[in-house]
Protein backbone atom coordinates (compact mmCIF):
# COMPACT_ATOMS: atom_id res chain seq x y z
CA UNK A 1 0.00 0.00 0.00
CA UNK A 2 2.72 2.41 -0.78
CA UNK A 3 1.74 3.67 -4.17
CA UNK A 4 1.15 6.86 -2.35
CA UNK A 5 4.34 7.21 -1.55
CA UNK A 6 6.11 5.70 -4.87
CA UNK A 7 4.29 8.66 -6.64
CA UNK A 8 4.78 11.22 -4.33
CA UNK A 9 8.16 10.51 -4.10
CA UNK A 10 8.85 10.91 -8.25
CA UNK A 11 6.78 13.83 -7.67
CA UNK A 12 9.44 15.42 -5.97
CA UNK A 13 11.96 14.00 -8.04
CA UNK A 14 10.47 16.33 -10.75
CA UNK A 15 9.41 19.68 -9.00
CA UNK A 16 12.24 19.75 -6.86
CA UNK A 17 15.48 20.51 -7.65
CA UNK A 18 17.30 20.37 -5.20
CA UNK A 19 15.94 17.07 -3.49
CA UNK A 20 16.67 15.96 -7.02
CA UNK A 21 20.06 16.73 -6.79
CA UNK A 22 20.88 15.68 -3.47
CA UNK A 23 19.16 12.11 -4.68
CA UNK A 24 22.00 11.71 -7.82
CA UNK A 25 24.36 12.77 -5.56
CA UNK A 26 23.12 10.53 -2.57
CA UNK A 27 20.35 8.08 -3.57
CA UNK A 28 20.49 6.21 -0.47
CA UNK A 29 20.54 9.19 1.85
CA UNK A 30 18.13 10.79 0.11
CA UNK A 31 15.55 7.46 -0.07
CA UNK A 32 16.10 7.02 4.31
CA UNK A 33 13.43 7.06 5.87
CA UNK A 34 10.58 7.23 3.05
CA UNK A 35 8.03 4.63 3.44
CA UNK A 36 9.02 2.25 0.34
CA UNK A 37 8.81 -1.35 0.03
CA UNK A 38 11.96 -3.08 -0.51
CA UNK A 39 10.73 -3.64 -4.47
CA UNK A 40 10.20 -0.33 -4.37
CA UNK A 41 13.64 1.02 -3.14
CA UNK A 42 15.50 -0.80 -5.42
CA UNK A 43 13.55 0.60 -8.35
CA UNK A 44 14.35 3.67 -7.21
CA UNK A 45 18.23 2.98 -6.62
CA UNK A 46 18.42 1.39 -10.24
CA UNK A 47 16.40 4.39 -11.88
CA UNK A 48 14.54 1.13 -13.25
CA UNK A 49 11.53 3.61 -14.78
CA UNK A 50 9.99 0.43 -16.50
CA UNK A 51 10.00 -1.56 -12.48
CA UNK A 52 8.69 1.72 -10.63
CA UNK A 53 5.65 1.85 -13.15
CA UNK A 54 5.28 -1.76 -12.58
CA UNK A 55 4.87 -1.26 -8.92
CA UNK A 56 2.62 1.97 -9.40
CA UNK A 57 4.41 4.53 -10.44
CA UNK A 58 2.48 6.74 -13.15
CA UNK A 59 3.80 6.60 -16.63
CA UNK A 60 3.44 10.45 -17.01
CA UNK A 61 6.16 11.11 -13.72
CA UNK A 62 8.12 8.20 -15.47
CA UNK A 63 8.07 9.99 -18.53
CA UNK A 64 9.42 13.39 -17.02
CA UNK A 65 11.85 13.42 -14.44
CA UNK A 66 14.24 15.39 -15.32
CA UNK A 67 17.77 13.03 -15.70
CA UNK A 68 15.32 9.76 -14.94
CA UNK A 69 12.67 10.01 -17.44
CA UNK A 70 12.28 6.62 -19.34
CA UNK A 71 12.48 7.53 -23.38
CA UNK A 72 10.61 4.87 -25.51
CA UNK A 73 10.86 5.41 -29.12
CA UNK A 74 9.28 3.18 -31.82
CA UNK A 75 10.17 5.13 -35.07
CA UNK A 76 7.14 4.62 -37.95
CA UNK A 77 7.58 3.61 -41.33
CA UNK A 78 7.83 6.89 -43.69
CA UNK B 1 -28.79 35.30 -24.19
CA UNK B 2 -25.21 33.92 -24.48
CA UNK B 3 -24.38 30.94 -26.78
CA UNK B 4 -21.53 28.19 -27.50
CA UNK B 5 -20.57 29.19 -30.78
CA UNK B 6 -17.37 27.12 -31.27
CA UNK B 7 -16.54 23.74 -30.21
CA UNK B 8 -14.15 21.48 -30.86
CA UNK B 9 -11.30 18.66 -29.55
CA UNK B 10 -7.96 18.18 -30.37
CA UNK B 11 -4.58 16.09 -29.47
CA UNK B 12 -2.63 17.92 -27.21
CA UNK B 13 0.87 17.15 -27.44
CA UNK B 14 1.57 19.41 -30.59
CA UNK B 15 5.47 19.15 -30.74
CA UNK B 16 6.86 18.21 -33.66
CA UNK B 17 10.39 18.05 -32.24
CA UNK B 18 8.73 15.52 -29.32
CA UNK B 19 7.44 13.47 -32.20
CA UNK B 20 10.45 13.20 -34.39
CA UNK B 21 12.02 12.05 -31.42
CA UNK B 22 9.56 9.43 -30.53
CA UNK B 23 8.28 8.51 -33.91
CA UNK B 24 10.64 9.68 -36.85
CA UNK B 25 10.08 12.02 -39.52
CA UNK B 26 6.48 10.55 -40.26
CA UNK B 27 5.99 11.90 -36.88
CA UNK B 28 6.87 15.16 -37.30
CA UNK B 29 4.54 15.43 -40.51
CA UNK B 30 1.94 14.01 -38.97
CA UNK B 31 1.43 16.26 -35.72
CA UNK B 32 2.62 19.25 -38.19
CA UNK B 33 -0.55 18.44 -40.52
CA UNK B 34 -3.00 17.89 -36.91
CA UNK B 35 -1.51 21.49 -36.18
CA UNK B 36 -2.45 23.15 -39.11
CA UNK B 37 -5.88 22.06 -38.90
CA UNK B 38 -5.60 23.44 -35.12
CA UNK B 39 -4.45 26.32 -36.45
CA UNK B 40 -7.85 26.61 -38.85
CA UNK B 41 -10.04 25.72 -35.95
CA UNK B 42 -8.42 28.92 -34.02
CA UNK B 43 -9.53 30.91 -37.50
CA UNK B 44 -12.97 29.65 -37.07
CA UNK B 45 -12.89 30.26 -32.86
CA UNK B 46 -11.93 33.97 -33.27
CA UNK B 47 -14.01 34.96 -36.07
CA UNK B 48 -16.77 34.17 -33.32
CA UNK B 49 -15.11 37.04 -31.67
CA UNK B 50 -15.90 34.60 -28.44
CA UNK B 51 -16.07 36.27 -24.85
CA UNK B 52 -14.76 33.32 -23.27
CA UNK B 53 -13.26 29.87 -24.08
CA UNK B 54 -13.41 27.18 -21.99
CA UNK B 55 -11.08 24.56 -22.25
CA UNK B 56 -11.57 20.95 -20.49
CA UNK B 57 -8.43 19.14 -20.13
CA UNK B 58 -6.42 16.95 -17.41
CA UNK B 59 -3.79 17.37 -15.06
CA UNK B 60 -0.43 15.14 -15.96
CA UNK B 61 0.25 14.73 -12.17
CA UNK B 62 1.77 18.11 -11.98
CA UNK B 63 -1.10 20.55 -10.95
CA UNK B 64 -2.64 18.44 -8.66
CA UNK B 65 -0.05 15.58 -7.07
CA UNK B 66 -0.76 14.44 -5.14
CA UNK B 67 -1.90 16.78 -1.92
CA UNK B 68 -5.20 15.91 -3.93
CA UNK B 69 -6.75 14.65 -6.82
CA UNK B 70 -9.86 16.76 -7.87
CA UNK B 71 -12.81 14.59 -10.13
CA UNK B 72 -13.46 17.97 -11.61
CA UNK B 73 -12.32 21.73 -10.88
CA UNK B 74 -12.65 25.01 -12.21
CA UNK B 75 -9.88 27.21 -11.63
CA UNK B 76 -11.08 30.52 -11.01
CA UNK B 77 -9.62 33.85 -10.61
CA UNK B 78 -8.15 36.72 -12.81
CA UNK B 79 -5.68 34.47 -14.29
CA UNK B 80 -3.39 31.75 -14.59
CA UNK B 81 0.09 30.99 -15.03
CA UNK B 82 1.53 28.16 -17.12
CA UNK B 83 3.68 25.47 -15.38
CA UNK B 84 7.07 26.17 -15.29
CA UNK B 85 9.62 23.15 -15.42
CA UNK B 86 13.01 23.23 -15.26
CA UNK B 87 15.12 20.93 -16.63
CA UNK B 88 11.41 19.95 -18.72
CA UNK B 89 11.78 16.78 -20.62
CA UNK B 90 9.58 14.79 -23.22
CA UNK B 91 5.93 16.14 -23.74
CA UNK B 92 6.73 19.24 -20.59
CA UNK B 93 8.83 20.79 -23.30
CA UNK B 94 6.58 22.27 -25.71
CA UNK B 95 5.61 24.67 -22.75
CA UNK B 96 9.24 26.69 -22.58
CA UNK B 97 8.94 29.78 -24.52
CA UNK B 98 5.35 30.43 -23.89
CA UNK B 99 3.99 33.43 -22.31
CA UNK B 100 3.93 32.54 -18.57
CA UNK B 101 0.00 34.78 -17.65
CA UNK B 102 -3.12 34.13 -19.50
CA UNK B 103 -6.13 36.40 -18.39
CA UNK B 104 -9.26 34.74 -17.01
CA UNK B 105 -12.76 34.75 -17.85
CA UNK B 106 -13.80 35.55 -13.88
CA UNK B 107 -17.39 35.58 -13.93
CA UNK B 108 -18.22 32.47 -16.56
CA UNK B 109 -15.65 30.66 -13.99
CA UNK B 110 -17.67 31.78 -11.28
CA UNK B 111 -21.00 31.06 -12.57
CA UNK B 112 -20.06 27.60 -13.83
CA UNK B 113 -18.68 26.87 -9.86
CA UNK B 114 -21.23 28.21 -7.80
CA UNK B 115 -24.80 27.00 -10.41
CA UNK B 116 -22.81 23.43 -10.41
CA UNK B 117 -22.79 23.33 -6.70
CA UNK B 118 -26.27 24.69 -6.55
CA UNK B 119 -27.29 22.13 -9.41
CA UNK B 120 -25.50 18.74 -7.22
CA UNK B 121 -22.02 18.69 -8.95
CA UNK B 122 -19.63 18.68 -5.98
CA UNK B 123 -16.56 20.56 -8.26
CA UNK B 124 -13.30 21.53 -6.71
CA UNK B 125 -12.22 25.05 -7.18
CA UNK B 126 -8.43 26.19 -7.20
CA UNK B 127 -7.04 29.65 -7.55
CA UNK B 128 -3.37 28.59 -8.06
CA UNK B 129 -3.19 25.35 -9.94
CA UNK B 130 -0.98 26.63 -12.88
CA UNK B 131 -1.78 25.02 -16.96
CA UNK B 132 0.48 22.54 -18.56
CA UNK B 133 0.21 21.53 -22.21
CA UNK B 134 -3.33 19.93 -21.95
CA UNK B 135 -3.88 23.24 -22.14
CA UNK B 136 -1.81 25.60 -23.71
CA UNK B 137 -0.38 23.61 -26.61
CA UNK B 138 -3.98 23.71 -28.08
CA UNK B 139 -4.72 27.30 -27.02
CA UNK B 140 -1.55 28.85 -28.45
CA UNK B 141 -1.86 26.33 -31.76
CA UNK B 142 -5.11 27.98 -32.56
CA UNK B 143 -4.40 31.63 -31.16
CA UNK B 144 -0.90 31.84 -32.68
CA UNK B 145 0.43 35.35 -32.31
CA UNK B 146 -3.09 36.71 -31.89
CA UNK B 147 -4.25 37.79 -28.12
CA UNK B 148 -5.62 34.59 -26.66
CA UNK B 149 -9.31 34.80 -25.82
CA UNK B 150 -9.89 34.66 -21.76
CA UNK B 151 -10.27 30.97 -20.52
CA UNK B 152 -12.23 29.29 -18.52
CA UNK B 153 -10.17 26.09 -17.25
CA UNK B 154 -11.79 23.18 -16.44
CA UNK B 155 -9.42 19.63 -15.23
CA UNK B 156 -10.96 16.23 -15.07
CA UNK B 157 -9.10 13.93 -13.46
CA UNK B 158 -8.73 11.46 -16.49
CA UNK B 159 -5.24 9.28 -15.11
CA UNK B 160 -5.80 8.84 -11.45
CA UNK B 161 -8.20 6.13 -10.31
CA UNK B 162 -11.19 6.46 -9.53
CA UNK B 163 -11.65 8.40 -12.15
CA UNK B 164 -15.57 10.38 -13.23
CA UNK B 165 -17.71 8.10 -14.64
CA UNK B 166 -18.05 9.13 -19.03
CA UNK B 167 -22.01 9.88 -18.01
CA UNK B 168 -21.04 12.41 -15.16
CA UNK B 169 -18.38 13.99 -17.61
CA UNK B 170 -21.12 14.17 -19.76
CA UNK B 171 -24.17 15.74 -17.34
CA UNK B 172 -21.01 17.99 -16.64
CA UNK B 173 -20.99 19.22 -19.97
CA UNK B 174 -24.36 19.85 -19.98
CA UNK B 175 -24.56 22.34 -16.81
CA UNK B 176 -22.11 23.73 -19.08
CA UNK B 177 -24.27 24.28 -21.77
CA UNK B 178 -27.00 25.25 -19.42
CA UNK B 179 -24.37 28.24 -17.71
CA UNK B 180 -23.30 29.54 -20.99
CA UNK B 181 -27.24 29.77 -22.08
CA UNK B 182 -27.71 31.63 -19.03
CA UNK B 183 -25.02 34.47 -19.88
CA UNK B 184 -24.81 37.27 -21.69
CA UNK B 185 -21.41 35.83 -23.49
CA UNK B 186 -20.49 33.97 -26.71
CA UNK B 187 -18.14 30.99 -25.69
CA UNK B 188 -15.96 28.53 -27.66
CA UNK B 189 -15.50 25.13 -26.20
CA UNK B 190 -12.62 22.69 -26.69
CA UNK B 191 -11.82 19.41 -24.68
CA UNK B 192 -8.23 18.09 -25.52
CA UNK B 193 -6.45 15.08 -25.27
CA UNK B 194 -6.16 11.62 -27.34
CA UNK B 195 -7.32 10.05 -29.01
CA UNK B 196 -6.21 6.81 -28.39
CA UNK B 197 -2.50 6.48 -26.75
CA UNK B 198 -0.39 4.73 -23.45
CA UNK B 199 -3.19 2.17 -23.14
CA UNK B 200 -3.24 0.89 -19.22
CA UNK B 201 -0.93 3.67 -18.34
CA UNK B 202 1.97 0.90 -18.96
CA UNK B 203 5.10 2.11 -20.04
CA UNK B 204 5.87 -1.33 -22.19
CA UNK B 205 1.94 -0.71 -24.00
CA UNK B 206 3.81 2.83 -25.12
CA UNK B 207 3.86 2.66 -28.93
CA UNK B 208 0.58 1.16 -29.08
CA UNK B 209 -3.27 2.74 -30.03
CA UNK B 210 -6.25 0.89 -30.31
CA UNK B 211 -7.20 2.54 -34.41
CA UNK B 212 -10.62 0.67 -34.37
CA UNK B 213 -11.66 1.83 -30.65
CA UNK B 214 -10.79 5.53 -32.12
CA UNK B 215 -12.92 4.93 -35.04
CA UNK B 216 -15.90 3.50 -33.32
CA UNK B 217 -15.45 6.86 -31.21
CA UNK B 218 -15.55 9.40 -34.12
CA UNK B 219 -18.28 7.00 -36.05
CA UNK B 220 -20.27 8.09 -33.02
CA UNK B 221 -19.76 11.99 -32.78
CA UNK B 222 -20.25 12.32 -36.43
CA UNK B 223 -23.61 10.72 -36.46
CA UNK B 224 -24.47 12.09 -33.28
CA UNK B 225 -24.83 9.18 -31.34
CA UNK B 226 -24.35 9.98 -27.97
CA UNK B 227 -26.10 7.29 -26.48
CA UNK B 228 -23.55 4.81 -26.75
CA UNK B 229 -20.73 7.40 -25.36
CA UNK B 230 -22.52 7.65 -22.02
CA UNK B 231 -22.83 3.92 -21.46
CA UNK B 232 -18.67 3.52 -21.88
CA UNK B 233 -17.06 2.76 -18.60
CA UNK B 234 -13.47 4.03 -17.30
CA UNK B 235 -12.33 0.65 -17.48
CA UNK B 236 -12.84 0.43 -21.65
CA UNK B 237 -10.84 3.81 -21.68
CA UNK B 238 -8.13 2.34 -19.76
CA UNK B 239 -7.74 -0.45 -21.86
CA UNK B 240 -8.16 1.01 -25.20
CA UNK B 241 -5.80 4.47 -24.34
CA UNK B 242 -8.67 6.58 -23.70
CA UNK B 243 -8.16 8.23 -20.48
CA UNK B 244 -8.21 11.80 -22.31
CA UNK B 245 -11.64 10.88 -23.44
CA UNK B 246 -13.24 11.99 -20.35
CA UNK B 247 -12.84 15.48 -21.72
CA UNK B 248 -14.24 15.25 -24.88
CA UNK B 249 -17.08 13.42 -22.70
CA UNK B 250 -18.12 16.92 -21.18
CA UNK B 251 -17.50 18.87 -24.47
CA UNK B 252 -20.12 16.51 -26.03
CA UNK B 253 -22.73 16.93 -23.02
CA UNK B 254 -22.16 20.87 -23.54
CA UNK B 255 -23.10 20.34 -27.54
CA UNK B 256 -25.72 17.57 -27.65
CA UNK B 257 -27.01 16.25 -30.09
CA UNK B 258 -24.46 18.36 -32.55
CA UNK B 259 -22.87 16.17 -35.16
CA UNK B 260 -19.52 16.66 -35.46
CA UNK B 261 -16.80 16.83 -38.83
CA UNK B 262 -13.01 14.99 -38.28
CA UNK B 263 -11.09 17.86 -39.37
CA UNK B 264 -8.11 15.67 -39.10
CA UNK B 265 -7.13 12.35 -37.76
CA UNK B 266 -3.61 10.32 -38.15
CA UNK B 267 -2.67 7.27 -37.31
CA UNK B 268 0.80 6.82 -35.14
CA UNK B 269 1.36 3.93 -32.95
CA UNK B 270 2.76 6.65 -30.34
CA UNK B 271 -0.99 8.10 -30.10
CA UNK B 272 -3.60 8.99 -32.95
CA UNK B 273 -3.71 12.34 -33.35
CA UNK B 274 -7.18 14.28 -33.83
CA UNK B 275 -8.82 17.70 -34.26
CA UNK B 276 -12.93 17.84 -34.14
CA UNK B 277 -15.41 20.34 -35.03
CA UNK B 278 -18.98 20.12 -33.78
CA UNK B 279 -22.00 21.55 -35.89
CA UNK B 280 -22.46 24.49 -33.35
CA UNK B 281 -23.65 27.71 -35.64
Amino acid sequence: MSRYAVNSLLYRLKKDRVFRTRFNVDPEGALAGLDLTDAERAAFLARDMQRINALGGYLHLVMSVPGMAAHVTHPEPE
Amino acid sequence: MGKIVFAAAMSHVLDPDYYQAACGLSGRRKVEACMAEIGKLGDTLLAHRPDALIVVADDHLNAFSFNAVPAICVRIGRDVNRMIQDEAEAFDKVLDGMPERYALHEELANRILEDGLGAGFDLALSWEAPIDHAFLSPVMTMHGARPVTPLVPIWINCFVAPQPTPARCFAFGQHLARVVARSPWNVGIIATGGLSHFPELLLPRVGESDVVFDQKLLRWLTEGEHEPLRSLTPGELDKAGEHEFLNWMALIGAVTPARADVRYFGELGRINLAAVEWRVG
